[in-house]
């Protein structure tokens, strides 16, 4: 990895799991302009959604999105939801990306079959709401988007 | 005091008091329910007394409850070693049990090939016969214009059923011999129009005839349970209104046809779990004939419970986890009498026009022998979107005529407001001089209703 250049995405998931193995509890590395803040707290900004929401009744029904402003993009059914087409690949868009109403977030697991999430509509994914290869529920937001001027 | 294991997970499949009923057995077995709901049904009373609630799908059925890879996938999700499908849905469709069985969680329900083999009409007619089994005489037209002799052999009256017509079509009804004569070669025309195949066959037809059921619980391995009979010929359109246990007025020799033949079914199919064998019981004749086995709890098996003091569906989740079931052996005729009436939210007064709305008043009767299997309460909003069973009410007696009487005070005395209910109904048939003498043939409640004096 050069500092000159952009690290590639598969560098910054060589640093993942590195840093992962290693016995931090919370570790932040910058590579040119290009951060990376792990934290094995869940005590991130932005947060990822806390995992007991899945087991709270009714918590995370369609009605009542756990984003706290704007658009989301939910879960059409229940499934593991996914960022990356495998666990070695890239996700499919990252945190502050632009994304069309047909560009996939993700991939939803159901009982092997992999469909993908789509956007639904324009706008900045400003951050996911669940983690890589969580449970979700239907209806349940996965990413917020700020649909913007569009 | 050593740690208790953790509490097995059972994911229950359905809604509405089906889901109640299953979430009390899970705790009655000291396991956690969770369940999987629709959107629509993510704040019902249901879910609110599982552990857990995992949302599948929208409200429509069909992106959600009927989706077995949802259903499955909420099972992994959930952490679940067993899965109640209900009854309806999913509960009868091999692919949820196999998605299941390949993940190496129980399906709380007899084994894929059973679902198969008495799925379809044809495949368990054959099953049937193989067990020796009463079946409805039948027999395949091998020339429309020699049917004489067939028919004959038969017996009348009986139906010219097109070999490749279905739902309804291509049925007609002959009294005799003369008129078959003549119709066969007509219905055989009809057939190659209607459905480019002429082929025909005659069975018996029995108008006046009584639904008994025999309650099966199979151990997997051939052996199993007979846990009675039970009488459903109040019906409308095929919809069961009324149910009882033990089926009135059935004679020991006849009885013992039926239990017999359920017991045969059970042996010939390994069967495992709760399951139902139904048979038509003519009133005209001596003819007792097979018509199909459900494979799963029935929305009427609360009389067997309430007459024999037992728990089927706490039996059956103790067999998908590999528990004795804890159900006593019995005799054939149980020690009391229940009744079930299916109040719903249909307007009996506007051709049982199913409504939904928020209920703002609910009041059950209570007293020695009620049971009421419900999900809902004051304020629950009846969602449009599934069946318009509203409660279940059970009422247990001494003998047949104490129930009847039960039966009809816990209507009287139970008040549901906001929505259109089938009570009122209910109350005429129970107050009915002929139900209460009993019993009716499945033909009764149609006439009767329309013919009442409003």
């Amino acid at each position: 990895m050069t500092p000159r250049e952009q690290p590639s995405w598969q560098d910054l998931l060589d640093l993942v799991t590195r840093l992962d193995g290693g016995s931090y509890d919370a570790v932040s590395v910058q590579v040119g302009d290009v951060s990376v803040t792990m934290s094995r707290g869940g005590a991130l900004p932005p947060p990822t959604a806390p995992v007991a929401s899945a087991a709270t009744p009714a918590a995370a029904g369609p009605t009542t999105p756990a984003a706290p402003t704007g658009a989301t993009i939910d879960a059409p059914m229940v499934g593991v939801f996914y960022r990356r087409p495998s666990p070695s690949a890239a996700p499919f868009v990252e945190e502050g990306a632009e994304v069309t109403a047909e560009t996939t977030i993700g991939i939803l697991e159901i009982m092997k079959m992999m469909s993908p999430v789509v956007a639904g509509r324009a706008g900045v994914l400003t951050r996911f709401l669940v983690a890589d290869g969580e449970a979700v529920e239907f209806g349940q937001p996965l990413a917020a988007l700020d649909p913007g001027g569009s | 005091m050593t740690a208790a294991p953790a509490p097995p997970v059972i994911l229950v499949a359905n809604r509405g008091e089906i889901a109640m009923r299953v979430i009390q057995a899970v705790r009655r077995i000291g396991g956690s329910p969770v369940l999987a709901a629709s959107a629509a049904d993510a704040d019902s009373p249901p879910a609110r007394a599982a552990d857990r609630v995992i949302v599948i799908g929208p409200a429509p059925a069909a992106q959600s409850y009927l989706r077995p890879e949802l259903v499955a996938q909420a099972a992994l999700n959930a952490g679940a070693v067993a899965v109640h499908p209900g009854y309806g849905f999913l509960s009868e469709q091999p692919a949820l049990a196999e998605l299941l069985e390949g993940e190496g969680i129980a399906f709380v329900g007899p084994r894929p090939e059973t679902l198969r083999a008495v799925g379809d009409k044809g495949s368990a007619r054959r099953v049937a016969v193989e067990a020796g089994v009463p079946v409805a005489a039948a027999a395949d037209v091998a020339d429309p214009s020699d049917v004489r002799g067939l028919g004959d052999a038969i017996g009348y009256p009986l139906l010219v059923k097109a070999v490749h017509g279905g739902g309804g079509r291509g049925i007609r009804l002959v009294r005799d011999a003369d008129e078959l004569a003549a119709l066969a070669p007509q219905a055989a025309a009809e057939a190659e129009a209607a459905f480019g195949n002429g082929a025909l066959y005659l069975e018996r037809y029995y108008g006046a005839a009584r639904h008994v059921e025999v309650q099966v619980f199979g151990d997997g391995e051939g052996g199993g349970w007979i846990l009675g009979d039970r009488d459903c010929s109040v019906q409308r359109r095929h919809q069961k209104l009324i149910e009882e246990c033990p089926a009135p007025d059935l004679s020991d020799e006849r009885r013992a046809v039926l239990h017999d033949a359920a017991r045969s079914l059970v042996r010939a199919l390994r069967y495992r779990g709760a399951g139902t064998v139904e048979f038509l019981v003519d009133t005209e004749s001596d003819d007792v004939v097979f018509l199909e086995v459900n494979a799963r709890i029935q929305v009427e098996h609360t009389v067997t419970e309430e007459a024999y003091g037992v728990d089927l569906v706490a039996a059956q989740l103790r067999l998908a986890l590999g528990q004795p079931v804890g159900l006593p052996d019995v005799g054939p005729v149980p020690p009391a009498t229940a009744i079930e009436v299916r109040i719903n939210a249909e307007d009996p007064e506007l051709d049982f026009r199913p409504n939904s709305g928020e209920l703002t008043r609910v009041e059950w009767p209570r007293g020695p022998g009620l049971r009421v299997d419900t999900h809902v309460e004051a304020g629950y909003r009846f969602p449009p979107y599934y069946d318009s069973l509203l409660a279940k009410l059970v009422v247990r007696a001494h003998d047949r005529r104490a129930a009847v009487d039960a039966a009809l005070a816990a209507v009287r005395a139970t008040r549901l407001e906001g929505l259109a209910t089938t009570l009122g109904m209910l109350e005429r048939v129970l107050a009915h001089p002929e139900f209460a003498a009993g019993p009716v043939p499945t033909s009764w409640f149609g006439p009767v209703w329309e013919g009442r004096a409003s």
